[in-house]
C-alpha cells in the first residue's frame, strides 16, 4: 500500500505573534514544525502502513526550509519524502497549492491513499485536502475520526457530525483528511532522527511535473489574502451581584445611574 | 547548520515535547509514590530513549555526550528521576563502547536499547574506596564464578544487566558482566532515598553466578580505570541533571513571584526576591557551563575527568543551595509538598552523594591542579 500524506510547515504555534503595525506574522526567529493536524495523518498512514505493508511517502509545498518539517516526519517513520519547490509556486492560494499537490501525487504514481490533517493551524481553511481529491477525481472524506482498513481496496472511514455518525466506505484510491481525535501521534525515535537524515528527499520544481503553467503560483489563484490583522480584544468588566435580593436590587440600580 | 546540529536540536526538541507531555506532570506524583508509575518506564523504552547513545551497528542512535547530556538536562527539568534512571543507563554503556569485547559487545549491546544495564561498585563495606571490595571472582577453566553483595545501585531491580566490580583471587580488580536471569543472582532491598523517588536504587546479591571469560569487561586489574571513567561519564550527566533541576526551581520562584504580592507589590519586584532569583538564574549557567565544557571535552577526546567532578560538585551543592532561595521566595508553600521545590532540593541532595561525596570529587579537583 503506496500513502501520500500532505505536510504543512506552520509556525509554532505558541510563539506566532501579530507585528501592529503591519499586520503582518511575525515569522523572524520562529521555529517551523509540522502542522499539529498532519502529525495525525502521519500517525494513521504508519499504522496502516505497519497493518498492510507498503511504504508511506511525505509531501509538501514550500521552500527548502521545510525539509525540516519533513524530516521530523520521517524520524516518526514514514519512508521517504517529496518537496515541491520553487519560486513558481509562490503565492499560490488553496486552489493552486491543491493542484500542484495532485500533480506530485500523480508523478509519484501507484498511490493508493492522500491523507491530509483537516486543516493548518495557521491559516485554517481546510480546503487543500478536498481540492487535491477533486484534482484526483478520487473519493475523499473530511474530518475523519477513525480510518480502518476493511479490505485490501477498501477503507471505512468514520465522521462525527453534530448530530450524526457517519460509516463512510471509500474504494481505493481516496484522499482523507483527518482529525486530532483520530489517534495519539507517536514521537519521533532517536534512532529515526539519524535515519531521516540518510533517506532520501526529491525536489521537484514546476520543471518535474506535469503541469499546466497558468494553475500554478500567483497566476493559478484566483483568492488572495488581502489583510492579517490582530482582533481587537474587547473586556468587560463583570460584577457579582450580592444574593440577598433587596442589596442585589439597590446595588444594580446604582450601576444603573 | 550541520548535520551534527540539526540532529541534535530535533533530539531536544523531542526530549521537551516528551518531557512536557509524559514527565513533568508525573513528577510530583512520581515523588509522592516514591516509584514511577505503571506503563511510565515502557513509555521511555518505546520511544527509543535508552538507545540514545548506542552505536548504530547495535541498533541505537549514537548520539554523543553533548547532545544526550542536554537531553538529560530538559528531561530533568520536569522529572529528575528519569533523567538520573537514563543516566546511570548511558554511563554503563559507555563502558562497554570503551572496554567491551567484540563478543560481549555483540552478546549484549543489541539488547540495551530495550532493557536498562547498570554499574555495581558499591559494597555494604564501602562506596569508593576499592580496597574494601569484598566480592570475589575465582577463575574456573573457562569460567569465572562471581560472589558477593552489592548495594545502593543506581537502577537496581529495574535494571537486567549488571557491571560487577570484583576482585581476583590474586587482589585485582576486574569487572564482569552479570545477568539478571543467571542462577545465583538474586535482588535485594530497595533502599527507601528521601529524593530521587522515581529512581530505585537496590541491591544485588550473586551467589557462585558462573559468567564465561568473554563477560570480562576490560581486562584483569583494570576494574578502578573503568571504574574511574564511569564515574567521570556519569558526574558529566549529574551535572546536566542538576542543571534542569536549578532551571526546575527557577521557574517555580520565577513564576510565583510575579503571581505573589506582597502589600500589593508583586514579589518579583522587591529587592529581597531579584536577589534570589538572580542567584539561582546565575546557578544554573554556571552548573550547565560546566557539564557542557566536560561533555564538549569528552567528545573533542581531550581530558574531562577534573571538569566533571567540578560539574558534580557545584552543581550539586549549587542545586540544593538555589533550591533553599527558591523555597524561601515561595515562603509556607515552598515548605509544602504542594508545590516542587521541596522535593527538587531532595532530589539535587541525592547528587551530593551518588557517583562520590563531594568531599571525593574536591579530592580529586585538588589532586589534578596540585599534578598541573
Amino acid at each position: 500500500m503506496k500513502i501520500v500524506v500532505g505536510i504543512k510547515q506552520v509556525p509554532e504555534t505558541d510563539s506566532v505573534k501579530i507585528d501592529p503595525k503591519t499586520n503582518n506574522l511575525e515569522r523572524s526567529g520562529i521555529q517551523g514544525i509540522i502542522n499539529p493536524f498532519d502529525k495525525n495523518a502521519i500517525e494513521a498512514a504508519l499504522q496502516l502502513r505497519d497493518q498492510a505493508g507498503g511504504e508511506v511517502v511525505l509531501l509538501s509545498m514550500g521552500p527548502d526550509s521545510y525539509t525540516s518539517s519533513l524530516r521530523d516526519g520521517m524520524a516518526m517513520g514514514a519512508d521517504k519524502a517529496v518537496l515541491v519547490s520553487s519560486r513558481a509556486f509562490g503565492g499560490a492560494d488553496t486552489l493552486a497549492t491543491g493542484y500542484t499537490l495532485a500533480k506530485a501525487v500523480e508523478s509519484i504514481g501507484d498511490v493508493d491513499l492522500v491523507l491530509f490533517g483537516r486543516q493548518s493551524v495557521d491559516a485554517d481553511t481546510g480546503q487543500v485536502g478536498p481540492i487535491v481529491a477533486e484534482f484526483l477525481s478520487v473519493p475523499q472524506v473530511t474530518f475523519a475520526e477513525t480510518v480502518s482498513l476493511e479490505s485490501e481496496n477498501t477503507i471505512i472511514a468514520k465522521r462525527q457530525l453534530d448530530s450524526a455518525v457517519q460509516d463512510i466506505k471509500l474504494t481505493l484510491p481516496a484522499v482523507i483528511t483527518v482529525r486530532k481525535e483520530l489517534n495519539n501521534p507517536r514521537y519521533e525515535t532517536p534512532v529515526n532522527m539519524k535515519e531521516s537524515f540518510e533517506k532520501p528527499i526529491t525536489v521537484w520544481t514546476e520543471a518535474d511535473l506535469n503541469l499546466d503553467p497558468s494553475q500554478i503560483g500567483q497566476a493559478g489563484s484566483p483568492t488572495s489574502v488581502t489583510n492579517v490583522y490582530a482582533p481587537t480584544k474587547e473586556v468587560k468588566k463583570t460584577t457579582i451581584l450580592p444574593e440577598d435580593p433587596v442589596q442585589a436590587v439597590s446595588e444594580l440600580l446604582g450601576k444603573l445611574d | 547548520m550541520s548535520i551534527t546540529i540539526e540532529q541534535n536540536k530535533m533530539l531536544i526538541q523531542m526530549i521537551k515535547e516528551f518531557t512536557a507531555n509524559e514527565l513533568a506532570p508525573l513528577d510530583m506524583d512520581i515523588d509522592s509514590r516514591g516509584d514511577y508509575p505503571d506503563g511510565l518506564f515502557q513509555k521511555v523504552v518505546k520511544t527509543g530513549l535508552l538507545g540514545m547513545t548506542l552505536p548504530r551497528e547495535y541498533g541505537g542512535a549514537d548520539f554523543d555526550y553533548v547532545a544526550a547530556s542536554e537531553a538529560l538536562e530538559k528531561m530533568a527539568t520536569g522529572n529528575a528521576s528519569m533523567a538520573v534512571t537514563l543516566e546511570g543507563h548511558f554511563k554503563t554503556i559507555e563502558q562497554f563502547i570503551k572496554y567491551g569485547n567484540k563478543a560481549l559487545n555483540d552478546k549484549y549491546l543489541p539488547s540495551a536499547s530495550k532493557r536498562i544495564f547498570a554499574f555495581s561498585m558499591t559494597e555494604p563495606s564501602g562506596g569508593s574506596n576499592p580496597k574494601g571490595i569484598a566480592t570475589r571472582a575465582i577463575k574456573q577453566g573457562s569460567n569465572w564464578v562471581i560472589t558477593g553483595d552489592k548495594i545502593m545501585i543506581t537502577n537496581g531491580g529495574l535494571a537486567e544487566v549488571y557491571c560487577v566490580l570484583s576482585k581476583t583471587e590474586d587482589d585485582q580488580l576486574a569487572i564482569f558482566v552479570v545477568d539478571k536471569d543467571m542462577p545465583g543472582f538474586k535482588f535485594g532491598k530497595r533502599e527507601d532515598f528521601i529524593g530521587l523517588k522515581g529512581v530505585p536504587v537496590g541491591e544485588v546479591v550473586l551467589n557462585h553466578v558462573v559468567v564465561p571469560d568473554s563477560h570480562l569487561l576490560g581486562v584483569i586489574g583494570q576494574g578502578l580505570e573503568i571504574g574511574d571513567n564511569a564515574h567521570a561519564d556519569a558526574r558529566v550527566l549529574m551535572g546536566a541533571v542538576l542543571a534542569g533541576i536549578t532551571e526546575h526551581e527557577l521557574q517555580t520562584a520565577v513564576s510565583y513571584a510575579k503571581e505573589r504580592k506582597a502589600m500589593d507589590t508583586p514579589l518579583y519586584q522587591l529587592q529581597v526576591t531579584q536577589e534570589k532569583i538572580a542567584d539561582i538564574a546565575i546557578a544554573k549557567q554556571n552548573i550547565q557551563a560546566l557539564y557542557q565544557k566536560g561533555a564538549n571535552d569528552k567528545v573533542a577526546g581531550k581530558p574531562y575527568a577534573e571538569v566533571a567532578a567540578m560539574a558534580k560538585s557545584y552543581g550539586s551543592r549549587s542545586a540544593v543551595a538555589a533550591g533553599d532561595k527558591a523555597l524561601q521566595i515561595l515562603g509556607g508553600y515552598g515548605y509544602s509538598h504542594e508545590y516542587p521545590v521541596e522535593h527538587l532540593i531532595r532530589d539535587a541532595r541525592a547528587m551530593e552523594l551518588a557517583e562520590g561525596t563531594i568531599e571525593k570529587m574536591n579530592l580529586e579537583i585538588t589532586n589534578a591542579e596540585i599534578a598541573k
